[in-house]
């Protein structure tokens, strides 16, 4: 029989710190978060899931069983400044560069934020990456004060809550944590080139099964084929498994393209879950019609 | 946050004569009405886990045989400035101020 040891070296564990986080608004155009922008100055962020009340159901003089609500999820983004394109999620919008229109609709955005695990031998164990998925975020105060004689930075904070992204073995969740001490390096690897992006590639989250089948599920690592042009106006997207072209953000199955008179459209592809892109790639090709 | 050189400008700047001094050593023989300066403190913001803005105060020391030196109406005005302390040595007035430059 195992006696449970407490505290010994090596496991006090904790956890600290945020930092890398990530914006990455809803493109509604094709239900991608297809694209990330950085988030600077990030001071908290707090996870605050809710519901799972408590409705206990009596019988036979006693509490027979107890149902519980459904589980939301929310929280709080506190930074120092926030990327120009969370004002569209902050109910901004912006006519023109550097003006902008309060009291307008909300866009729905994704996140990632990186935590840090360290234990009583090393402060730098591990991390891990968090992804939260349909954030909604709410309006919320601004408190300019006057500058005086001890220097203060402007604090701002936005609550946000969760409608979560659908998953198919575990139906809609909002958020997704990635132990960097427990996972596969290598798939842990492949999440973030999609976080972050490569070279070749936007930075995307990608949806919730995408991430488990990087971890969870056998990966098929395909060579990504671009479309082709024939150097006027003619796109033609190829066919092949495991991969969603899109054109101007919108799904376009196999086949071709027509540009017009001067237009440009812009082809991209995504790797479907269950697969990744041999690196390195490029991950989007921009076309313009030649007369 | 500006530079050490930009304090020193704007201090130069006040006029009245003034000579400004950046950490002096003990011998230097000073002409007055003067400034003294000299770095105190710093105070840092941090945010993704790293210092992420941060701000130099520096201590200055105005030294003039004038009680009512019209250099002091002119540091009060200047942002961030607190006055902290007076007093008299030889015959010459010292006013300390903290200011975040």
């Amino acid at each position: 029989m195992a006696v449970l040891v407490f505290d010994d070296t090596g496991n006090r564990r904790f956890e600290t710190g945020v930092k890398k986080g990530v914006l990455y608004p809803l493109n509604t155009g094709n239900g991608l978060y297809d694209t990330g922008f950085a988030w600077n100055g990030l001071t908290e962020i707090k996870e605050k899931p809710a519901g799972a009340g408590s409705n206990k159901q009596y019988a036979d003089n006693i509490a027979y069983l107890n149902l519980l609500s459904a589980e939301t999820f929310g929280g709080e983004i506190s930074a120092f400044t926030y990327p120009d394109e969370f004002g569209q999620c902050d109910g901004t919008a912006e006519p023109a560069s550097g003006v902008t229109v309060g009291q307008q609709s909300r866009a729905t955005f994704g996140l990632s934020y990186r935590t840090e695990i360290g234990n009583d031998v090393s402060s730098d164990l591990g991390y891990k990456l968090h992804l939260v998925y349909g954030a909604l975020a709410s309006p919320s105060e601004k408190d300019y004060s006057t500058i005086n004689d001890s220097p203060n930075a402007v604090a701002f904070t936005w609550a946000f809550d969760c409608t979560g992204a659908s998953s198919t073995n575990f139906g809609s969740t909002s958020l997704l944590t990635i132990d960097s001490t427990k996972v596969d390096a290598t798939a842990l690897g492949d999440l973030e080139d999609f976080l972050y992006g490569t070279s070749g590639t936007n930075p995307s989250l990608p949806p919730p099964d995408s991430v488990l089948a990087l971890f969870t599920g056998s990966i098929t690592a395909i060579t990504l084929t671009p479309p082709t042009f024939d150097g006027a106006h003619t796109i033609t997207i190829p066919s092949e498994t495991g991969v969603t072209y899109y054109v101007d953000g919108v799904v376009h199955t196999a086949g071709t393209q027509l540009l017009t008179t001067g237009q440009s459209k812009v082809v991209s592809a995504t790797p479907n879950a269950g697969y990744v892109f041999n690196k390195p790639v490029v991950t989007s090709w921009l076309y313009t019609f030649v007369s | 946050m500006g530079t050490r050189l930009e304090f020193q400008t704007l201090l130069e700047g006040l006029g009245n004569g003034v000579t400004v001094y950046f950490q002096p050593p003990p011998d230097v023989q000073m002409v007055y009405p003067a400034i003294v300066y000299n770095r105190d403190f710093l105070t840092n913001h941090f945010a993704d886990n790293i210092p992420y803005a941060g701000m130099l105060r520096y201590q200055v020391t105005l030294i003039d045989a004038n009680p009512d030196s019209p250099l002091h109406p002119l540091l009060m005005a200047m942002p961030m400035m607190r006055f902290v302390r007076h007093y008299t040595s030889a015959n010459l007035n010292h006013d300390i101020y903290d200011v975040y430059f």
